[in-house]
Order: structure tokens, then sequence, then C-alpha cells
């Protein structure tokens, strides 16, 4: 059973899209909370796909637009200290969503990137930098490091200073 | 100017807008130039080619002149932002959000504040959310007329770009008038700006703001029918809106694909519910039209500094509000409160709820989006920052795909890509 969220800061376009996706998901949702005006819907990484899916092919959500998609990590959370979040933008509608799932160690999660292309980019950078593997993803690889990096550098005990991680060779030979 | 071919005072007739299917099946035609068993060539362009407007570099698939892949490679400027704004407080990140894109540094320190705000649900004061819009409004100019300099010279006209920058010196000489810097300002606080406005400020704005649409004409006489630029920028590069939406493609490139969408019109923040102005949308979307767009949101920029400096409330300009936002500089050693609030402040740091925001603002560049999840500790503990020049580099390879190779250096500067914002 999903807590009901307070719905008195929210807009009438989104308690629309409350109502929508609760009479939807209602039961499937882990959580549901709001701040700042903002709608927040936690979900199962079975319901991943379909919720973001359905947000998106709705008439009456038409979320046509990922406007980001990124990771977090919780070290002091126990079972599910990895995060990753997605803001869905409405353009006709001009109204925002944000949609999250906990994941635990080494947990993977499907890809987006047929729901949105452009998610490819930040799935790329979300598993560099937090080691969030997305499956079927068309090209896992590193995005803004160097290629042998190493490790996953936003991860919260990876350290702010030091040589960890790798420095860049003066020798590419075979990766040009 | 007597040619005949460059009369301007016959004006043309006005084109029927293009309808998304006649868009599609123009993209189609280009597509279908890629041959499916053409021999390819792959060619490395980047990271230092002029053309790139800094270090992006993109493989090319090349049968002969004709692009058949890209794949885009970013982060040789990546600096670790994200992680550095973790060790840090609120009030210390606004100078790095200046160095994600120099050339409108203000608009970047703006969607920081504006986010950090949202998050403490605190408002800056009516003057401040004035003087921002204003300084928003200075960087678009600035950066439009950047843009257009070097857009013009990848088309091959040099001189274009002395051009700009002689007009472009008028903002940066208000821009230096106002914060003290020319390029990285870091001006906004949390909860308002860091001065008022100086004495003259608003005789010396005056005087660029009327001095600037006719050199906005003068620069449309010189390219709006040039016969090689319209050659190189019509039907190239098309870009449809259900292709912007899916590739998050924003700003003037959307709205050249005739989406009406301005985060100052839908999602009004600042002093931008006050102000009358004008949305700019083309309906071709292809280079021209976002060449077109940039122009007129120059003009309607114009139009909205000139509306703030004479609607300008008087009073504060930064809020009274000692959990949250640092004293004025000048208060600092006069009053034992606004010391004490200073020392707080800096060695502490502000107090922040434990939720998460996210927030966009209109950019020159498209919507850029910063999502702070705060754990209720003086620093954040994640920052995220959304850029659009990230998002237009990553649809580089639809857009590319059938153009020819001389194109795409007209393509990558039409959706105005600035890499340190990219790469954060």
């Amino acid at each position: 059973m999903t807590p009901t969220p307070d719905t008195a800061q929210l807009g009438t376009a989104l308690k629309a899209v409350n109502s929508k996706l609760q009479q939807q998901f209602g039961r499937r949702f882990l959580d549901t909370s709001t701040f700042r005006g903002e709608l927040t819907f936690t979900v199962t990484p079975q319901d991943w796909v379909p919720v973001l899916t359905f947000c998106r092919d709705s008439e009456d959500l038409l979320f046509n637009r990922l406007d980001c998609l990124l990771g977090n990590h919780f070290p002091e959370r126990a079972e599910k200290p990895l995060e990753v979040v997605a803001h869905l933008t409405s353009i006709p509608k001009t109204t925002r969503l944000r949609v999250k799932v906990q994941l635990a160690e080494g947990e993977t999660l499907p890809t987006v990137t047929g729901v949105w292309p452009s998610a490819g980019f930040d799935e790329r950078e979300t598993w560099e930098m937090f080691g969030i593997v997305f499956e079927g993803h068309p090209n896992l690889t590193r995005l803004l490091t160097i290629p042998d990096f190493q490790g996953h550098p936003l991860r919260k005990d990876f350290p702010l200073q030091g040589r960890i991680g790798g420095r860049i060779r003066m020798n590419l030979k075979g990766l040009i | 100017m007597s040619a005949p071919e460059h009369d301007q005072s016959v004006a043309a007739p006005a084109k029927p807008r293009p309808t998304l299917e006649q868009l599609r099946a123009r993209k189609e035609r280009t597509r279908q130039r890629v041959k499916g068993d053409a021999e390819v060539m792959t060619v490395s362009m980047g990271p230092h080619h002029p053309s790139t407007h800094g270090v992006f570099r993109v493989d090319l698939d090349l049968d002969g002149e004709i692009i058949v892949a890209a794949r885009p490679e970013i982060g040789n400027l990546h600096r670790g932002v994200e992680k550095l704004a973790e060790s840090l407080t609120y009030h210390q990140i606004i100078p790095l959000t200046d160095r994600l894109h120099y050339v409108a540094s203000f608009s970047q320190n703006h969607a920081y504040c504006e986010a950090v705000e949202k998050l403490m649900g605190i408002e800056a004061p009516p003057r401040a959310q004035y003087i921002r819009v204003m300084l928003d409004e200075m960087c678009r100019i600035s950066n439009h007329l950047l843009w257009l300099g070097i857009h013009i010279m990848d088309f091959g006209a040099i001189t274009f770009q002395q051009i700009c920058f002689r007009e472009r010196e008028y903002i940066m000489d208000l821009f230096e008038m106002m914060t003290g810097a020319r390029l990285t300002h870091s001006f906004c606080r949390i909860g308002g700006v860091a001065k008022d406005i100086p004495e003259g400020f608003d005789a010396k704005a005056r005087a660029a703001l009327d001095f600037l649409p006719s050199r906005i004409d003068e620069y449309e006489t010189l390219i709006d029918k040039n016969r090689i630029f319209l050659k190189r920028a019509t039907e190239i590069g098309i870009f449809t809106s259900d292709d912007c939406a899916a590739w998050r493609i924003t700003g003037p490139a959307l709205r050249a694909a005739g989406v009406e969408r301005d985060l100052r019109r839908n999602e009004p923040y600042a002093a931008y519910p006050d102000l009358d102005f004008e949305v700019c949308v083309e309906y071709e979307a292809d280079v021209y039209a976002r060449y077109r767009v940039r122009m007129r949101e120059m003009r309607e920029s114009i139009k909205i500094i000139r509306q703030c400096l004479d609607k300008i409330p008087t009073g504060e300009v930064m809020l009274r509000d000692a959990a949250h936002v640092l004293p004025m500089k000048k208060d600092v050693l006069r009053s034992s409160a606004a010391m004490v609030q200073d020392f707080v402040q800096v060695f502490r740091g502000p107090q922040v709820p434990v939720g998460e925001v996210y927030k966009a603002i209109e950019t020159p560049h498209g919507e850029l989006g910063f999502y702070i999840m705060s754990d209720g500790s003086p620093k954040p503990q994640r920052l995220r920052i959304t850029t659009p020049c990230y998002y237009h580099c990553q649809a580089t390879p639809p857009m590319f795909e059938g153009e020819m190779l001389a194109d795409i250096v007209g393509i990558f500067g039409s959706v105005d890509v600035c890499l340190g914002s990219c790469d954060r």
C-alpha cells in the first residue's frame, strides 16, 4: 500500500498526473512523495521501463521528453545503496515528473534508450560514475573520463583527491 | 548595395509553413543518400578542429563526401564539477557554475541560484529579480553575437567574427560596469545578487540598446539573402520537433522546429511574468531557421532589457534572512549582526531542508537544469547539472546522417554547443 502524498501543494496539472498514474500503477509504486511542488514516484526495477513507457505514450500524460537521467549513491543505506532518477517533461502540457528506482549493489536495470534515445549518454555516464549496469544499452563505455580509468568517481567512497583511478597515459597505441 | 539581386526593399513573399510530414520527407531524402553497400572510410574530426568550438571529437564514416555514421566523443574538458560540488557549501559552488559555459556565465549562476532558492523555499527581492533578468538577457545578446560571428565564420566569412566582437564589446563593458568582471562574473547570490546597479549604468545601457538594433539590421542585410549562406543553410541539418523531443534538443534549435517552448514563458521565473516579450518560433527546422530564431531573440532581449530599466523597483537586492543567505558585503564591516551572519554562512554554510529539487531555466543555448539532493547538511548530497550542450552533442549522429562533410561544420555550429558546459 502506498502512502498517499500531500497533494495540496501540487498544481492542478500534476494532481491529474498523480491520479492517472495512481490509477494505473497504484499498488506497484513503492513510494510517492511531493516536495516544493514536485511529484516523485519510486518504482521497482521491474516496473522501470513499463512506467516510463506508459508516461510517454499515455494520451493524458504525454511526457515526451526525458529531461535527465542520473545516478546517486547512499552508502548509509545497507540494502539498496544505489539510485537512478529520471526527470520527465511534457512539452505540450508543461508538466514535470520524477521517477526513481533504488538498486542493490550489482543489480542491473534495463535501458530506456529504446524509449528515449537521449538516455544514451546519461546511462553511459551513470554507469561510468556509479557502476550501475544498464542491460541492453548499445554502447556502455566510458564517456567523460579516460578510457582506462579505474573505479566509479561519483561514489561516496571514491576520494576527491589522489592518484586513484589512473593517470593519462602517454602511450595510446591501439586506442586511437 | 545597388545590385538588384541584393535589393532588400522588395519583400520576398511569405513561404507557407512546412508541415511535420514535409519536414520528415526532406530529412528522409537526405538520409537516402546513404547507401547500404557503400565502402566507408573512417575519419576522425577534432578534438582541435576549429569548427568544433572547443574540444569535441567525432568519428565520421564517410562514403565519398556523405556521412554514413557519426560517433561523438566528449569528455576532453571534464573537470568533475559534480564531485567537487559535494565537498563545497552551497555558497561556494557559485563560482564553479560560471566555468560551465564561460560565454553566458551569468545564466549558469542564475540557474543554480534558482534551484537552491527553490530547495530552501526562499525568493529573491523584486529588484534583484529584475537585475537577474537584465543580466540574463545581456548574456543572451552577447552569446548570440559570439555565436553569430563564429557561425558565419564557419561558412567562410572571416571578417564577420570581427564585426560581431565589436558589438559584443558594448555588452561586455556593461557587464564589467555591473559585476566587475567581463567573462566569469559569479555575480548571482543565493537570495539576490552581489551588488546594486552602479551609478551611470542606466544611461550607458540605454545608449547601447539604442545602438544595437541598427547593427542587427546591418547583419541581416549582410546575411539574410546572401546566396552562399542560403545555399548552405536552407534545408540543411533538418531536425524535426519529434526528433528534438526524443533527443532532448532545447533552446533556439527546438523553437526553430516550430515548438513554442520557452521556459521564460512556460515556467516563468524571476521577473519574466511582468515583462512583455515574444517567443520567437520558426518552422523550417534547418540551419537557416535556427539563425533566424537567434536574430529575433536578440531583438526581444533588447526589448526586455529596456523594459527592465523602465520598470525596475527600488529596494534591497539581497534577502534579509540570516539562516540562508550571505549578507551584503558593504554591511559586513559596519554591522555586528551582518558580521555574525557572514561568519556563520562562510564557516558553517546555509541551513537547508532535506529534500530534492530540479529547476531548469532558459539559458541562451537551451534549458539548463540543476538537480539538487539535500541531506540537510550545508553541502549538497548530489548535484547534477543537466546542460543542453551535452544532449546537443549526443544528437550529432541523427543530425549528420546523410549530410555532406562540408555541411556538418554549419550544422554543428547551428545548435550552439559549448564544450565546457557539455563536459562539466
